[in-house]
């Protein structure tokens, strides 16, 4: 007989052991889908290890792809927090190149430090107001924000194909014949390529290193501050916070319209770290946002965990999104994602329950032993 | 004619694109019945979706065949990704809502399904064999109700009839009554001796045969083809329907064709020449979707009028 | 009644059963004969609840074994018992609140006559009404639960066990939600029952009810029986000793000259206020607190208690009237505006309301001066004065666990009630709204509790005392109001508080 019984504490080994399970569970599994379909897992892993991590070059891209990543891995993490249920990551990023590349574009011509500044923080002001649609239909109309920040990805999807595909709006190249016939969207100048800083072996982009401080200050806000403390009470329990006099609405607003900026920076940071162009196909296929609920459940909402986190998922995707082919399916990434997601759900179990194996009618210790008299 | 002006048209098409969302709608609303809710509608409808077009492409036989084997292997396929979630949320107890979207990561777009698709070599080939609009009782043409009621395919009839056979179950039959007590009160039905944990494994795994038949609506029916992603948001949408239906089958047959009639909007619009950006039309589904959720969550509905009481709640037993 | 030779309709021998850290049942011995009202006494934590569900089916012993006229069973879930011919009538009523009463009533049920796959609703009222006549307990079967009140839910849970032919009826503190008059009416139907030789199970902590109803009384302390003893050789004196393990006796308010001119702490005028299904909760309510003065507001749970708490606590909007704390009116609806005005809540849901449960203790006590300095300034809080003024809370209420960083929901009730206090009393009010602020608590938690409650008063803290335990506010309140479906019924001096009198302003009669 199997038995489940709550831990009196959380084992503090079990923090590190069970996202580290998690990773090995999903291997294992993935391995077996990949048997299964004809392909050779170790060979796959492989491929893909030495494509996201060891090949000359792999941890510079990695880092590249781990940068929206760690944002939108941060965007969920600073909402789930609070029990707040932002899934709209994916759509507040796009928001967030949109204002990036539209910045970026409209300032040509002024050197870097203004035009950096000023796509840093238009991507965070329009992944904020994108994400402070469904915080405020939360808050104020009680309007579930899973499915309306969801809808308001596709949304957003919509609205980056329509600035370059159908219409001839100001992020459109229209300056020669082939643009107009391929569409695509206007370059960013020189100026507003986002520097990077290389160290060892690997590039580091600006945005990783702005995820990085991020990460911090998430963590100083949770952690240290009244709006922290707030936001903690309002995630254990919506009546306690009440109770206390906490302004719970002001709050959801504010939480969302954080994780929605978290999200939108990494936006921005696609178009400066790397695209430097509106690129609604290729923002659409990378799925960040996604990825980044994947990346925040790993990291158990732990900011600095979020760090280590992204990284490693960011290899993967990227060894997966480059290795794609006839002999590597598309798919495997996001396969891969939810199985390691599946595996930490269930890890989590150990965290705050014992499983117990054995038959009903042993004999139990003492009263003295087990600490009640 | 009557039956070529836009109502009519709309109409009839209104029904043929809610077809898969009420399927989907219909399980979302029995598992979250038995107080599971789970957000990987989306995956489940892709599975189903890539797996009952694998089966019509290569099950062999008269069309009829293949077609029914399609819907079977589609239901078995959302049934099976189901369980997952079922495993993780009722015997482990894990969060719902994560686990659900974990569901969607996994077999959604760019997910399994995608690759089970390409594995197999699914994309851009027509299906074999599709579900055509029927001609039933000869009454295709009769005037305005002709294409709406008598000239849809066979799926949608049996659409129908499970929002009859829900209705019954719920309501009329003691198996109903034991799903309704698992989802209101899960305590008060296992002290009574219904086993709560089998009527939520069943129930969510019936859900996800029902989306995968929702999903494989889209491949055999609407496209007839295979594409990642192809069912866009229905799953979402799906879930949204079933808490603007209050938790009620016949409420969610209208709001299944309501939706459907946004979709149908967007491609007759279109058809006709009216000028108007395609995405305006695309997205009219998603904002519709927050419009009628924001409104059936203020003013008087928002008693959560029919929300089971212990809906996302996992049921412990044996913890004090 | 109760003969010797007679096979027991129950026999529990050895029974043992433990939880994380708990042993709930240490080898438990308990019998009942068939035609006994058997009562099973204990304070809360003494493991009657424990044993009725092992019982019933719900748990399953570690160790020990359950014998049914005279014969071993091994239940392996609820159907088994009650199979078998048990049924509980839980102190939480195990009702589907949405369900009608028929509905409720043939849940997992199947039987000779109702065994089909569809639901037969007319057949089902029919033996309803038979049942209910024939054991005076009138109720409506087409009924939905959450139209009745508590005393008609309880019949609907007696009603149910009888409907599957309980020969064995176990209830779980019956009479806690019950006015004294319902609690008779509820006596003589189990008299009823003992007499068609069913064998009836009688769980509670209240040593009168015992003394009046039971034919013996088996008490249990820690898990553990303390003995089985004959009612009627037996007196309060004893089994109080028995249950608690000592002498007790409840801290009293001490009768005190009165003091014409204290000054109002809270004055309610005419409030009015809806409950969570939008029906008038409150109607009219007048009430006045002084300083230093202790107001209790008995009343069956249900009737507008929690409303009015939430009511002055800014927790829920008023209709109509008005709240003013000394003499200032409040805005009202908005939660905060009373606690920078001085007005402390111990709500009846502790866990969840009034402390968040995740939230170490450190945290929970500065769940509302969190705001100010030293806990915060500018917007960032100082860890290391939350934690000084943790210990120190944790040392002068003698909060007990082993640091000021462990979670709050792994403190016992009496542990989460001293962090509520704690909290609530260190901020210093001027009045203290107080929801049944025993219930569920041992007997040395509820009078560390409510010695708590007298210093505050003591010091000038006017307080209003919701309970639903009559005796705890004839010990403690000064004055007493009835509050009957949201009006209040009648104000009464302690000192001319007759029990009868009061009981029936409960039940809406006078």
């Amino acid at each position: 007989m199997i038995r489940i019984e709550r831990r009196l504490t959380e084992a503090r080994w079990l923090v590190v052991a069970v996202p580290l399970g998690s990773l090995l569970g999903a291997a294992i599994l993935s391995s077996i889908i990949l048997f299964l379909t004809g392909h050779d897992p170790l060979a796959t892993w492989a491929r893909l290890l030495d494509r996201g991590f060891f090949a000359s070059g792999a941890m510079s891209a990695t880092l590249v792809t781990a940068t929206p990543l760690l944002l939108t891995g941060l965007a969920a993490a600073a909402a789930f927090r609070m029990q707040t249920w932002n899934i709209g990551a994916e759509g507040q990023l796009y928001l967030g190149a949109i204002g990036a590349s539209g910045i970026g574009i409209a300032l040509r011509g002024q050197p870097a430090l203004v035009i950096i500044p000023a796509m840093v923080i238009a991507g965070l002001a329009t992944g904020a107001a994108w994400a402070a649609i469904p915080g405020v239909l939360r808050a104020y109309t009680r309007t579930n924000e899973i499915i309306t920040s969801l809808m308001l990805n596709y949304v957003a999807g919509l609205l980056m194909t329509y600035l370059i595909f159908d219409s001839h709006s100001f992020w459109r190249d229209l300056s020669s014949f082939t643009a107009r016939v391929f569409p695509q969207g206007k370059y960013l100048s020189e100026a507003a390529s986002w520097p990077s800083f290389p160290i060892g072996g690997a590039v580091i982009p600006l945005g990783l290193l702005l995820g990085v401080v991020a990460a911090a200050v998430l963590w100083l806000v949770y952690t240290a501050t009244r709006f922290g403390f707030e936001a903690r009470v309002i995630g254990d329990s919506r009546a306690a916070a009440h109770y206390a006099g906490i302004r719970t609405r002001r709050k959801i607003v504010a939480v969302m319209a954080l994780s929605g900026a978290l999200a939108g920076l990494g936006g921005a940071s696609e178009i400066g770290d790397f695209r430097h162009v509106l690129d609604p196909r290729g923002l659409q296929q990378a799925s960040f946002g996604y990825a980044g609920i994947v990346v925040a459940a790993l990291a158990r909402l732990n900011p600095f965990a979020v760090i280590v986190v992204a990284i490693l998922l960011g290899g993967l995707s990227n060894a997966g999104f480059s290795l794609q082919g006839a002999t590597f399916p598309a798919g495997l990434v996001g396969t891969l994602q939810g199985l390691i997601l599946f595996c930490a759900l269930a890890g989590e179990l150990l965290v705050h329950y014992r499983v117990r194996i054995g038959r009903p009618g042993r004999k139990a210790p003492p009263l003295s032993q087990v600490g009640v008299a | 004619m009557i039956n070529d002006s836009v109502l009519v048209v709309i109409a009839a098409s209104a029904i043929s694109y809610g077809t898969p969302l009420l399927f989907a709608a219909l399980g979302e609303l029995l598992a979250e019945r038995s107080g599971v809710l789970n957000l990987g509608v989306e995956g489940m409808m892709l599975m189903g979706a890539v797996t009952g077009f694998w089966a019509v492409q290569t099950v062999g036989g008269p069309g009829w065949v293949s077609l029914i084997t399609a819907v079977v292997v589609a239901a078995l396929a959302g049934a099976g990704t189901s369980l997952i979630h079922a495993f993780l949320t009722i015997t482990l107890r894990a969060s719902q809502i994560v686990s659900g979207l974990a569901l969607t990561i996994f077999a959604g777009a760019s997910g399994l399904s995608s690759y089970i698709g390409h594995v197999a070599n699914l994309g851009g080939k027509p299906a074999r064999h599709e579900f055509d609009a029927l001609n039933v009782l000869g009454l295709r043409d009769a005037p305005v109700i002709g294409p709406i009621l008598f000239h849809q395919n066979a799926l949608t009839y049996v659409s129908w009839t499970l929002v009859a056979l829900t209705l019954f179950y719920l309501y009329r039959t003691r198996p109903g009554l034991h799903l309704r007590a698992v989802g209101e009160s899960p305590g008060t039905a296992d002290a009574m001796g219904v086993n709560v944990t089998a009527y939520r494994y069943i129930h969510v795994m019936i859900g996800g045969a029902l989306a995968g038949i929702g999903g494989a609506f889209f491949s055999l029916a609407i496209t007839p083809s295979w594409l990642d992603g192809m069912t866009s948001g229905a799953g979402w949408i799906a879930i949204a329907l079933v808490i603007f239906a209050f938790w009620r089958p016949e409420l969610a047959l209208v709001g299944a064709y309501l939706f459907g009639a946004f979709s149908s909007l967007a491609f007759t619009l279109q058809a006709r020449q009216v000028h108007l950006p395609p995405e305006v039309f695309a997205s009219l589904p998603y904002l519709m979707t927050i419009v009628v959720l924001v409104l059936v969550s203020t003013g008087w509905a928002r008693r959560r009028l029919g929300a089971p009481a212990a809906l996302g709640v996992p049921y412990v037993r044996e913890e004090r | 009644m109760v003969a010797a030779g007679q096979v027991p309709a129950v026999t529990m021998r050895g029974i043992s059963k433990r939880f994380p850290g708990v042993r709930a049942n240490d080898q438990v011995d308990f019998e009942v004969l068939p035609g006994e009202i058997h009562a099973l006494l204990g304070e809360n934590g003494a493991g009657k609840s424990t044993l009725s569900n092992i019982l019933t089916g719900l748990y399953r012993p570690d160790e020990g074994e359950i014998l049914l006229r005279g014969k071993p069973v091994v239940f392996q879930s609820p159907r088994d018992a009650i199979e078998a011919g048990i049924g509980m009538v839980h102190q939480h009523f195990r009702l589907a609140a949405s369900f009608t009463v028929a509905e409720n009533l043939v849940l997992g049920h199947r039987d000779a006559a109702d065994r089909g796959l569809l639901l037969e609703p007319r057949m089902v009222e029919g033996r309803i009404t038979d049942l209910s006549q024939r054991y005076r307990m009138p109720v409506n079967p087409r009924a939905r639960i959450w139209q009745l009140s508590v005393g008609e839910q309880q019949r609907v849970e007696i009603l149910k066990a009888l409907y599957r032919g309980a020969r064995i009826l176990i209830l779980d503190e019956p009479t806690s939600q019950l006015t004294p008059q319902e609690a008779d009416d509820l006596f003589q139907t189990l008299r009823l029952m003992a007499g068609e030789r069913r064998a009836v199970i009688f769980i509670s902590h209240k040593l009168e009810e015992v003394m009046a109803v039971s034919n013996r009384v088996t008490v249990l302390r820690g898990g553990r029986v303390i003995g089985t003893v004959m009612t009627k050789e037996t007196n309060t004196r004893e089994l109080a000793r028995m249950m608690v393990g000592r002498e007790v006796v409840f801290t009293q308010k001490k009768e005190g000259p009165a003091q014409p001119e204290r000054q109002v702490a809270l004055e309610l005028r005419g409030i009015s206020a809806n409950g969570d299904l939008g029906t008038a909760a409150l109607r009219e309510v007048n009430v006045t607190v002084h300083a230093g003065e202790i107001v209790g507001i008995a009343g069956v749970a249900g009737n507008g208690q929690r409303e009015l708490a939430e009511v002055i606590t800014g927790m829920r909007r008023r209709t109509a009237g008005q709240v003013a704390i000394r003499g200032r009116v409040m805005r009202g609806g908005d939660p905060l505006e009373p606690i920078q005005w001085g007005v402390a809540y111990v709500p009846d849901d502790r866990l969840g309301t009034g402390v968040a449960p995740s939230l170490s203790i450190a945290d929970n006590l500065v769940l509302k001066a969190y705001r100010r300095a030293p806990i915060s300034t500018f917007g960032v809080l100082h860890p290391r004065r939350i934690r000084a003024h943790a210990t120190e809370l944790m040392q002068r209420f003698n909060i007990g666990a082993s640091t000021s960083q462990t979670p709050a929901r792994q403190l016992s009730g009496g542990n989460i009630q001293k962090v509520l206090l704690a909290r609530e009393l260190s901020s210093r009010p001027l009045v203290l709204v107080a929801n049944s602020p025993t219930s569920g608590l041992d007997v040395g938690a509820t009078d560390t509790v409510r010695k708590l409650l007298l210093e505050a008063a003591g010091r000038g803290v006017g307080i209003l005392l919701i309970s639903e335990d009559l005796d705890e506010i004839l010990a403690l309140a000064d004055r007493i109001a009835v509050l009957y479906n949201g009006r209040i019924t009648g104000i009464v001096e302690r000192q001319h508080a007759d029990v009868e009198q009061i009981g029936l302003m409960m039940a809406g009669a006078a």
